[in-house]
């Protein structure tokens, strides 16, 4: 109808579907995007060069705030770049810790995305039962280190402090409510005809696309690669876990509603076996007060929630600071794969997409 | 559009004196301590330091034996008792559970595959940490990723990461650019390095992995290294209008229009007065209760 006229909008960057300040600008072509730019950097606070300029103990504070909804999984992957940089070893029973408390920070972070990318699309009511259960995994980061979202957990060379007294009491309950809790969700939406019709087959990303993006996380396991840096590359304690790696083929958004549902129960599952084989021991490994680095670079990647959140760090000899401190963060690069995702499909399905990458632009700008 | 239609922008008025003037004197925050190092992993740094600290330490005990000989010479012809035998120092072992990662000779097979392959384009392959290591000519760094991309043996899928830094305590390069190769089928990771000048410009990797379009930027963004034959070579994470690449080291930590006392350096206790009046005039008492 108006095949010559292309239409330019700003989608944000104050927009409740950005989740944040991200800015995307659209070409249209009726109701299609012919072109698709997000433009970023509206929340960059410099993490990278701040974390040059302090020492190695402090720098963990600033990666609870790039990925706010992941802190944990942030603060693990900066203790065991340093750990790789100094080469420390770490107790087996901190390592079980930090695992355990990972794989809740991955429920939680599951949660916020099935929260909002379900009220993104339209279906009110997952928002609040998914809040529900967030709140227990932040109630256990409370009584662990004693904030619930910039939780600066662990400590390089281990764990500051054991777990509290009763602290196996709540992981048992919320094991055995949390099974329950997922089949809620699912049954809202996993046979829902509006969830479905707004999920299947929109944004699209072939395996082949995915890997040349350097897209990763559930993203890349939705087309069918099953690569999980947990497997892949084990650290913490993931090499002793058993659990599976769930894959799917169809590279759309609802078989990453599926992945991401099947990645909950594995989590549950590994919480499980760090409960019951929690070893005993110390949680510290002893390192001196201060740590002088000496010239050595490492680049450690985790399995974070959203993907793989890589440490660049760089050691300079006798100095406490990092030398050179980079991210490679996960939602940072999965949204170069947004044009690829969005062009040639409807507007409305660009919200889809951009909850289907959960994205988080704290650690996008960082 | 025409542009008579739009409203003339008003005239950028001249920036404010006072406190926010660049001034790095008046300002001890802004003050730049740059580098006086280059910490640039090598083996062959770490093996010639190595070697020159093995021979420092031994001309330092051949010292001290010629410096007791000839306190042992004086003693006798002034029929004194003999000086103690020194005693060679023993290096101090810490008592802690840190094992630094040395860089290492390379035994891997790629990194030695590598260095069939390209020749004299490697300029120096090793592995620390559990890492690979392979740094290579500048120029040849396209072909390069052609051949990690390609080659059977290697087939390194993913560009996982792309990064720069920067050295200006170095005399050849002023800058390392990183790129991180992952192999999903084969599960290994390989890190390829290129040194390069202030104002060089690198083959841009999109050609070959479409991931670093925006890492390319982002360093262009932050170190302003320039890619050649990139896409769209613009500023990422900073406004388009920025002046300086911020994490340059000698970009200063504290920007334009900061605060300039610090509560740190602030030892007259000023920041502390003022608050205190404040408080006085809100009527709430800040002072602490003494401890009996």
């Amino acid at each position: 109808m108006f095949k010559n006229e292309e239409m330019e909008i700003n989608l944000g960057p104050q927009h409740p579907s950005t989740h944040g300040v991200l800015r995307v600008k659209l070409r249209l072509d009726g109701e299609t995007i012919t072109h698709c730019r997000p433009m970023i950097g509206y929340l960059h606070r410099g993490v990278e060069k701040i974390c040059e300029n302090q020492t190695f103990f402090q720098g963990q504070v600033w990666t609870d705030r790039m990925d706010y909804c992941s802190a944990v999984a942030n603060n693990l992957g900066w203790a065991e770049a340093n750990e790789k940089l100094f080469g420390i070893t770490v107790p087996r029973r901190a390592q079980y810790i930090r695992t355990m408390l990972n794989e809740f920070n991955r429920l939680a972070s599951h949660l916020i995305w099935l929260a909002t990318h379900a009220l993104d699309i339209g279906a009110m009511t997952v928002f609040l039962y998914a809040f529900r259960e967030r709140e227990d995994i932040l109630d256990m980061n409370e009584a662990f280190c004693g904030s619930r979202l910039t939780t600066t957990a662990f400590r390089i060379g281990g764990l500051r402090e054991d777990l509290p007294p009763g602290f196996e009491k709540l992981v048992k309950k919320f094991l055995a409510k949390f099974p329950t809790c997922l089949e809620e969700y699912e049954n809202l939406l996993s046979e829902n005809r509006i969830w479905k019709k707004r999920t299947i087959g929109v944004a699209k990303l072939s395996a082949e696309d995915a890997i040349a993006l350097g897209v990763t996380g559930p993203v890349l396991r939705a087309a069918g690669v099953p690569y999980d840096i947990r497997k892949a590359f084990p650290y913490a304690a993931y090499a002793e876990m058993d659990f599976e790696v769930p894959t799917k083929t169809e590279a759309d958004t609802y078989a990453r509603y599926l992945v991401r549902m099947e990645e909950m129960r594995q989590s549950a599952r590994i919480i499980q076996q760090c409960m019951d084989g929690m070893p005993e021991g110390p949680v510290m490994a002893k390192i001196p007060k201060i740590l002088k680095a000496e010239v050595n670079e490492v680049y450690h990647a985790t399995e974070a929630p959203k993907g793989e959140l890589g440490y660049y760090l760089v050691g300079e000899k006798g100095s406490g600071n990092p030398y050179r401190f980079h991210v490679r963060a996960p939602g940072f690069i999965n949204l170069q794969s947004l044009p690829k995702m969005a062009e040639g499909g409807l507007i409305a399905d660009i919200v889809a997409a951009i909850g289907t990458l959960d994205i988080v632009l704290g650690e996008i700008d960082r | 559009m025409a542009d008579e239609t739009l409203p003339q922008p008003p005239e950028t008025p001249e920036a404010p004196a006072g406190p926010y003037v660049y001034d790095y004197a008046a300002s001890p925050q802004r003050q730049i301590v740059l580098p006086k190092t280059v910490p640039l992993p090598s083996l062959k740094t770490y093996q010639a330091e190595v070697k020159a600290a093995a021979a420092a330490d031994e001309a330092k005990w051949a010292k001290q034996l010629a410096d007791f000989e000839v306190a042992k010479a004086k003693a006798e012809a002034e029929g004194k008792d003999a000086p103690k035998p020194p005693v060679r120092a023993v290096p101090r072992k810490d008592d802690n559970d840190l094992k630094t990662p040395w860089p290492q000779e390379p035994k891997d097979a790629d990194l030695l595959h590598l260095q069939e392959v390209l020749g004299s384009k490697v300029e120096e392959i090793f592995e620390q940490a559990g890492e690979l290591t392979c740094q290579v000519s500048k120029d040849a760094i396209l072909e390069v990723l052609q051949l990690c991309r390609q080659d059977a043996k290697l087939n390194y899928e993913m560009l996982a990461d792309q990064s720069a830094t920067h050295y200006p305590a170095a005399k050849e390069f002023a800058f390392s650019v990183v790129y991180h190769l992952t192999s999903i089928s084969r599960r290994k990771r390989l890190r390829l390095r290129i040194l390069v000048p202030e104002g060089f410009i690198p083959e841009s990797a999109c050609a070959v992995y479409p991931s670093a379009n925006w890492m390319e930027r982002e360093i262009y963004d932050m170190l302003g290294i320039r890619f050649a034959n990139h896409p769209d070579m613009t500023r990422i994470l900073c406004p388009e209008d920025w002046e300086g690449y911020p994490l340059r080291k000698d970009y200063p930590v504290v920007g334009w229009g900061q605060r300039d006392i610090s509560f740190r350096e602030d030892r007259g206790g000023r920041l502390e007065l003022i608050a205190m009046q404040k408080a006085g005039q809100l009527g709430i008492n800040l002072k602490q209760p003494k401890a009996e």
